[in-house]
């Protein structure tokens, strides 16, 4: 189990955003959570990744206790948490090598190391030649891809993923989802997906939450949600 | 060092610095000869004389306001949305006297309508004495500081039009004509920040010392100091400063219920803006403005750059006062640069809203920025003086103090509003990379907020540089800036001294805001 | 690391002037116009070695800065000397024991009247009430021609609430005791006698023609004339059983408990000297020396040659403080 979350509630003025969520978060897998806009899920997402603190309720990371009953006991940067935002959140005054080096910088990674593993993973994301390049040079795949790679050189236990591809057309949308397919199996990281889209849900998951008015209504198997929305 | 911590030091360390000696003097005036008593404010609603004062200070700021708002809306239009020519120019134009200490504008409609000055030669002294009466007394400090207070409004109007979504005036303007297209489209729009120019430039006009002391209007920042030396009574003057104190506390209650939501919604838009034709009025509306700038900025500057302009002037200012102007600069940068790191902490604060207290910790510095300057330096005297903190008080770090005080409001808005323009999650993208505060603040924050925090730093020094009132109460024996050597110089120098050392100040002055404009025409 | 080590030397450099007392210096607070007292101090810096440290205000501006930190530093004192413009300011730091006597060997031979008893304050270099006046035939001579039918709405006086109008209205009040004065000063308003902001505009004023006479500070009149203006200066009452005319002298006054009270002492024996009331006699503030037999220019009389006032000017004070609310109706406050 890499994430145990139980009981989470979250207010936001008096209406709950987050009312009463209780969930694990396997290793290996891709879970992915669906729901309309204003359902929580983002909110849930954040919790994990420490930005908003739980009102109530307890999340586990790796075995630790993260946060719990409104207190946050580890901060975002000591949580070993990727994570990719909907507007990408790319550094517009470093370019592309630099984004993906200022965490392992942080880290105290050798030089060396930062190289060999930033060099492996814009190959992996087909950037090599981008490397030197300003993120306002970039297509918008392109950037996509940078904000996956910065996310993944820091080989966190988790990669969560905010809605990053919804400002994309089908077509870009399509190509990456295989590319963020093919790269989660080779690298087997857990993930945990945000999104609206039901094509995009079904495509990528393993397994499938289903969030309404702050609450889940359903979790599955991509085939049993299928049948939940009688697809 | 985490995050809360850094941000709790630095209120803690803006309260200290700036709140504890108002406090302290308050406290302090709650004690007769040792003993508790509300005498001091028992005598204060007895006098006449405070509420007569008081009423000339809110009467003076509330036309100041009210005159400046009904030029300045216009003239930022003009300047932020139609073909105009020389926009630029003007723009410029205006804003000098805002930026240069308050008094010289004074000085220089002295020269020009005194009994003795150019309008006398002119015209005769017939005319001289209408002028003069017109001069001195309300009218007078009016005129000024409604030049003085006018860019204000013009550039927070110019800001908040550009701030419009094209769209919104756009469809408008597809059925009306842009007359109809302003009254009913744009200016309610940018209702929220016309009102927001209208009280920043009431505090203004509220606290201002320099030009009614200098053109004899009684009003309670000049006042309650010569009452305070006419008793000698500290208390005294404390309690007199508490019915203003409750003022700006209501204007700050009132902009929190009303403004505060509303003015953060806009953001720059990316789209260009549409532009109002002029057509045939073009000719008339440019030659209206040239002739309203020659009144108000061109004129006064001018009769003091002919005044000055004898050599000997330059030379005898310039040698007595080379020590005042190194320590001007010196402690404007040193000023600049310490509240400048406040207000990025506390503009931080503000934009992020990270603990509960965000806007308790604003609402202190608004309500410092709008205490009048010799309030604040009471205070600090009040505070530091004593025998283990001479080290303060004796040095120019007192002076610091009082600046930061004072002008740290300033950084805390502009750096919240620069804030507000970088998304979010451009820190929380570094801190779930492990990255620690600091250096998330060095190698994310500081960088991305680069332009912000110059424009700040800039505008903050310039505030520093004019600053009289906090100065003048405070500086340390032989540690007097030019603006306090000039004012301490007026009585009874010669003429052509004063004028050459007013230039000299405008010149320091305005260096710093060319270099703003290079950096923000290279930007637009 | 370089940027840090620059800004530590920066505010090394901003705060060193307070932690650094060793060199021979001496601190003075200044009432008198800046333009006049900073050529003396730079001529003490450059006589003796002694480096001033100054905080000025003047009056005229109505900053009045240095009277009230003085008070506000009694427990700490920050100044060693104070040059006050006129004696009341330093009256009024004796009483509140902020000031220590110290007799100069310098004011010998200063009038007594110019000084206090026990050496709290020591007059020098003065200012005196004059008239000046536009038309030479028909001029006034004595200050009860302000409330003489003749001069009716054609005199002018500054702000009786300000500066040395306040202390010559209240020498009235001590001279004459308050009946007489208030009399006076009733019958000064119904007689239409203007008042002015300042000295300065009142100068001006007659200057123009526009009134006929005003009392005003003598450097007022002295000034006006050397820049040619057809006025001439008066001093009233000067008649054998004349009231006399009223002479404000500068005042200097040693801080009790200040940080350099040995340079503090030598500062007043140069400013009480004979050869300072000579510089301040010759400058633009034509101010009247003190002691007998000071070379003077033409147009500054001596003040051996004036019919003086004789009043207390510790009873000045009190009675200056005691009259505010009545100035403060006067004026119509």
């Amino acid at each position: 189990m890499v994430v145990k979350i139980k009981n989470l509630f979250k207010y936001f003025d008096t209406a709950p955003a987050v009312n009463g969520v209780s969930l694990d978060i396997r290793q290996g897998e891709r879970l992915v959570i669906l729901g309309h806009s204003g359902c929580g899920k983002t909110t849930l997402l954040r919790m994990i990744a420490g930005f908003v603190v739980p009102d109530k309720g307890s999340i586990t990371i790796d075995g630790l206790l993260a946060a719990k009953d409104g207190k946050s006991v580890i901060e975002p940067e000591n949580r070993q948490i990727g994570m990719v935002f909907q507007d990408l959140a790319l550094w517009p005054h470093m370019s592309v090598y630099k984004n993906l080096e200022f965490g392992l910088a942080a880290k105290k990674i050798s030089k060396n190391e930062r190289n060999e593993r930033i060099s492996l993973i814009l190959e992996k994301v087909q950037l090599s030649e981008f490397s030197n390049s300003f993120p306002s040079n970039l297509s918008g795949g392109q950037q996509q891809r940078v904000a996956l790679a910065r996310a993944i050189v820091m080989r966190p236990k988790i990669l969560l993923m905010d809605e990053p591809l919804s400002n994309l057309d089908y077509d870009l949308n399509s190509m990456l989802r295989k590319e963020i397919l093919k790269l989660q199996e080779e690298t087997g990281i857990t993930m945990l997906y945000v999104t609206h889209d039901r094509n995009e849900a079904f495509s990528l998951a393993t397994r499938i939450i289903v969030m309404k008015h702050g609450a889940i209504q359903k979790i599955g198997s991509v085939n049993e949600i299928k049948m939940f929305f009688k697809y | 060092m985490s995050k809360k911590l850094t941000i709790l030091i630095t209120i803690f360390l803006f309260i200290v610095i700036g709140l504890v000696p108002v406090i302290a003097m308050f406290v302090k005036s709650l004690f007769v000869g040792g003993h508790f008593s509300l005498e001091s404010y028992s005598l204060l609603f007895k006098s006449r004389q405070q509420w007569h004062l008081l009423f000339n200070s809110l009467f003076l700021a509330g036309s100041t306001t009210f005159i400046t708002v009904l030029l300045g809306v216009p003239l930022g239009i003009l300047f932020g949305k139609t073909d105009l020519p020389g926009k630029k120019i003007f723009i410029i134009l205006f804003v000098i006297p805002l930026v240069i200490p308050s008094y010289i504008l004074a000085i220089a409609w002295f020269y020009c309508l005194g009994r003795s000055g150019i309008v006398s030669g002119l015209f005769g002294r017939e005319i001289a004495v209408v002028t003069l009466n017109f001069l001195f007394g309300f009218s007078g400090t009016l005129f000024v500081l409604v030049s003085i207070c006018l860019p204000v409004v013009i550039i927070f109007t110019i800001t908040y039009l550009r701030m419009i979504n094209p769209k919104l005036e756009e469809a408008a303007k597809l059925s009306g004509q842009w007359f109809f297209v302003l009254r009913k489209i744009s200016i309610p729009i940018i209702a929220p920040g016309i009102f927001l120019s209208a009280l920043i430039v009431f505090i203004l006009a509220l606290g201002e010392f320099g030009v009614p002391s200098s053109l004899r209007f009684d009003v309670f920042p000049v006042e309650s100091f010569i009452q305070f030396s006419a008793f000698y009574d500290f208390n005294a003057a404390t309690a007199s400063a508490m019915p203003l104190g409750l003022i700006i506390l209501f204007i700050l209650v009132a902009e929190r219920l009303f403004l505060r939501k509303k003015t953060t919604q806009m953001t720059i838009a990316k789209e260009s803006i549409l532009k109002i034709s002029l057509g045939k009025a073009k000719p008339f509306l440019f030659i209206a403005v040239c002739v309203f700038t020659c009144i108000t900025v061109v004129v006064p500057l001018a009769i003091l750059v002919k005044k000055s302009f004898v050599l000997w002037a330059y030379k005898e200012a310039f040698i007595g006062s080379i020590d005042s102007i190194i320590r001007s600069l010196l402690y404007a940068s040193a000023g600049a640069t310490l509240i400048v790191v406040f207000g990025f902490f506390l503009g931080y604060l503000l934009e992020h809203r990270t603990f509960r207290f965000s806007y308790a910790a604003d609402s202190i510095a608004i309500f410092l920025f709008a205490l009048p300057g010799t309030i604040i330096g009471i205070g600090l005297i009040t505070l530091w003086n004593t025998r283990a903190t001479n080290f303060i008080y004796a040095s120019a770090v007192i002076i610091l103090f009082g600046y930061i005080a004072k002008y740290t409001a300033l950084s805390t808005r502009f750096m919240a509003v620069t804030f507000s323009q970088v998304s979010r999650s451009m820190e929380e993208a570094a801190q779930i990379l492990e990255v620690g505060w600091i250096k998330r603040v060095w190698g994310i924050l500081v960088p991305l907020v680069r332009k912000g925090l110059i424009s700040t730093w800039l505008v903050v020094f310039i505030f520093c540089l004019r600053d009289l009132d906090i100065t003048m109460i405070v500086y340390p024996p032989a540690h007097d800036t030019l603006a306090v050597r000039i004012f301490t110089l007026m009585a009874n120098s010669p003429e052509e001294i004063i004028a050459a050392l007013c230039v000299i100040m405008a010149l320091i002055t305005l260096l710093p805001l060319f270099i703003l404009g290079l950096v923000t025409i290279k930007r637009w | 690391m370089k940027r840090l080590y620059f800004f530590i030397g920066l505010c090394l450099l901003i705060i060193s002037p307070g932690i650094s007392s060793a060199k021979e210096e001496v601190v003075v607070y200044i009432s008198e116009d800046r333009v006049f007292s900073e050529p003396i101090l730079r001529d003490f810096e450059k006589d003796t070695g002694i480096k001033i440290k100054p905080v000025y205000d003047t009056e005229e501006t109505k900053s009045t800065g240095a009277m009230n930190r003085l008070i506000a530093e009694k427990n700490n004192p920050q100044a060693d000397v104070y040059w006050a413009n006129e004696p009341i300011r330093a009256i009024v730091l004796k009483q509140r024991g902020i000031s220590i006597a110290y007799i100069s060997p310098s004011s010998e031979g200063i009038p007594t009247i110019f000084k206090d008893s026990q050496g709290y304050w020591t007059g020098f270099s003065a200012r005196a009430r004059v008239f000046i006046v536009s038309d030479e035939k028909n001029a006034p001579d004595s200050i009860m021609d302000y409330i003489d039918k003749q001069w009716k709405n054609r005199a002018v006086m500054a702000n009786p609430l300000f500066g040395t109008t306040t202390s010559w209205i209240a020498s009235l009040f001590v001279v004459w005791g308050d009946e007489k004065a208030r009399d006076f000063m009733e019958k000064m308003k119904t007689n239409g006698v203007k008042i002015s902001t300042s000295n300065g505009e009142s100068t001006t004023l007659v200057v123009n023609k526009e009134f006929a006479f005003s009392l005003v500070d003598s450097d007022d009149a002295v000034n006006a004339i050397r820049a040619g203006k057809q006025v001439k200066q008066i001093y009233p009452d000067q008649d054998k059983n004349g009231l006399g005319c009223l002479i404000l002298p500068n005042a200097v006054v040693l801080i009790k408990g200040g940080p350099n009270q040995k340079n503090g002492r030598k500062l007043i024996d140069y400013l009480l000297s004979p050869e300072t009331e000579r510089k301040l006699a010759f400058a633009d503030c034509a101010q009247i020396p003190l002691h007998k037999g000071v070379d003077t220019p033409a147009d500054v009389k001596k003040i051996e040659d004036i019919k003086t006032i004789n009043v207390n000017y510790e009873m000045v004070a009190k009675k200056l403080q005691e009259i505010q609310q009545f100035l403060k109706k006067w004026t119509k406050y």
